[in-house]
């Protein structure tokens, strides 16, 4: 046995790099002219609903796919020129993938000694991930959720600085969610580029520093979470109050635009939320709870597909017409 | 470094799974097994003293079936691979297609030739048993050769799954080219056509390493014949390494 060091790319090189990527199967162009960057240190979020080209794009970063143009690096290389390549990239594409007779325990054995890591690195992330009793266990018998986690185990093996994660929120229970969240968070503290694919946006929230948003394999979004918020936010203020009626009429006389969200929320826009107190105050309206809103990220997401729906619908259109 | 540790993972896949020593252990005992019973079929009304019978032959007749299971170990080691998409798990840790591919063949190799070695070696004790004249005089090529024939076909085995990237298809497929394909040159009346199948089908070709009396009357000669096997095997390994590369996983 060998002892290989472990975190081999040094975490300030650890980036995901994808460059005018292009791959067609037969008449589907899964991915059409991607490109974006992962930088240490966050957690990106790849989204798009399914089919818009995500795994393709993962499974070409993992040199499991050759694109037709562009290129796929990890750390400014392909994956072909990585050494050692679980020391690099811990990559969990389909957790469902493991061989129903074998142990889990057995599964990260293997992948362990590909790379001549010790027997004492596989327990370490058993214990991560909380599955130390059911890798001793046959793969055949497991829930989602504990093949998700033995997934994530064989991601973290090699103690890699770069993590290529498709889907893992997938079949967690609640619990799971929320302990996956903390170990991406911290797992990007350490300095690691982190990419996380999901079809569903609020997945991510809490989670994800950084969107990366395509359809049907082309760029929607590549932007920080927080710009987002922001600019789906807008200038708009919260206000619950039961005289419905009378603060409407008031603060639409003094220059706001009012919309209804419930029976006792409305929103206001164009009128700060320091005066939309004053105002109410002084015409003695009751209010419970005034305060700045605060889109969620799935608000924000159907914004942003919602302009990207007609420049993204033309490459089908094509595709029809060339039958 | 790279190639130990592809070997080191494989054999750890290979000796994870039950499967394997399940089909490891029939491979022995039905080479064992039916090489008694063929034996037990000698008389001495068939066979008088002195013998003119190909008893080595016989003796290790057990190949002819237990090559079926060596055929299945070998194409499940990729198939099983493929119908579970561990194979993608396989190539994120060992980028190196040949790499994989050789580290596989190499790990089932050694595998199949000491069960091989088994179950052969025990076929000839049984028969020293069993046989009123044992066999007897040059027992090392038969015997090597059949251990040779249990790898060559556990690669045939490997090749036609990765060819597939499905395992019962490619079990089909190799069932077929052993087996059929000598049944065809029974029904065949054609005698230069009985001669050419005889010759260039693998299993036919191969068995004539088995052969210790009458050689005059053999299609193909002892080791040419294995070589015909152990062409197909090696053929299509190289096939299956060159389309295992190019496609995408």
């Amino acid at each position: 046995m060998w002892d290989v060091p472990l975190a081999s790319l040094s975490m300030s090189d650890a980036s995901i790099e994808v460059r005018d990527l292009r791959k067609r199967f037969g008449r589907t162009l899964a991915v059409d002219g991607l490109s974006f960057r992962v930088e240490p240190g966050t957690v990106t979020g790849f989204v798009g609903p399914n089919g818009a080209g995500k795994s393709t794009t993962m499974r070409s970063l993992l040199g499991l796919d050759t694109p037709d143009e562009g290129r796929a690096l990890i750390g400014g290389r392909p994956y072909h020129a990585l050494r050692t390549p679980l020391l690099e990239v811990g990559a969990l594409l389909d957790a469902a993938a493991l061989h129903p007779a074998r142990r889990g325990r057995d599964h990260l054995r293997w992948l362990a000694n590909s790379h001549g890591l010790p027997m004492r690195r596989v327990d370490e992330v058993l214990e991560q991930v909380g599955m130390e009793q059911a890798a001793r266990r046959r793969a055949g018998g497991y829930s989602l959720g504990m093949r998700q986690r033995l997934g994530i185990a064989a991601a973290l093996l090699g103690d890699p600085a770069v993590l290529l994660l498709d889907e893992p929120v997938n079949g967690l229970d609640p619990e799971g969610i929320q302990w996956i969240r903390a170990l991406l968070r911290h797992l990007a503290t350490e300095g690691r580029a982190i990419l996380v694919s999901s079809h569903l946006m609020s997945e991510l929230e809490d989670t994800a520093d950084h969107l990366v948003v395509i359809g049907r394999g082309r760029l929607i979004a590549d932007t920080a979470v927080a710009d987002l918020l922001a600019a789906a936010s807008g200038d708009r203020v919260r206000l619950r109050t039961s005289s419905r009626t009378e603060a409407m009429e008031l603060l639409a006389r003094e220059g706001g635009t009012v919309a209804v969200v419930d029976r006792d929320l409305l929103t206001v826009t164009g009128l700060p939320a320091e005066r939309v107190v004053e105002l109410l105050s002084v015409s003695r309206v009751p209010f419970a709870e005034v305060g700045a809103h605060r889109a969620s990220l799935e608000e924000a997401y159907m914004e942003l597909t919602r302009d990207a729906v007609e420049f993204t619908s033309t490459p089908a259109g094509t595709d029809e017409v060339n039958r | 470094m790279r190639w130990l540790g592809s070997l080191h993972a494989e054999w750890t896949k290979l000796r994870t799974l039950p499967s394997t020593w399940w089909l490891l252990a029939a491979t022995v005992v039905l080479t064992a097994a039916l090489g008694a019973a063929a034996a037990s079929s000698v008389t001495t009304r068939i066979c008088p003293t002195p013998c003119n019978a190909d008893t080595t032959k016989l003796t290790l007749s057990g190949v002819q079936l237990s090559q079926a299971i060596c055929l299945v170990l070998g194409a499940l080691s990729i198939g099983a691979e493929y119908s579970t998409g561990t194979i993608r798990t396989t190539l994120t840790a060992m980028p190196g297609r040949w790499r994989v591919l050789t580290s596989k063949a190499a790990v089932l190799s050694l595998l199949t030739a000491v069960a091989g070695a088994v179950g052969v070696l025990s076929s000839l004790g049984l028969a020293r048993l069993i046989l009123p004249t044992p066999p007897d005089g040059a027992l090392l090529r038969p015997a090597t050769g059949s251990i040779l024939i249990l790898v060559l076909v556990t690669l045939l085995g490997l090749s036609l799954a990765t060819l597939l990237r499905d395992t019962a298809g490619s079990i089909t497929l190799g069932l077929g080219i052993l087996y059929v394909v000598p049944i065809l040159s029974h029904l065949v009346n054609s005698p230069t056509w009985q001669h050419r199948l005889q010759r260039w089908a693998p299993m036919p070709a191969g068995l004539s390493i088995q052969a210790t009396k009458n050689l005059g009357a053999l299609a193909i000669a002892p080791w040419p014949g294995l070589g015909v096997l152990a062409a197909y095997a090696v053929g299509l390994l190289g096939a299956g390494g060159v389309w295992f590369r190019l496609r995408d996983a």
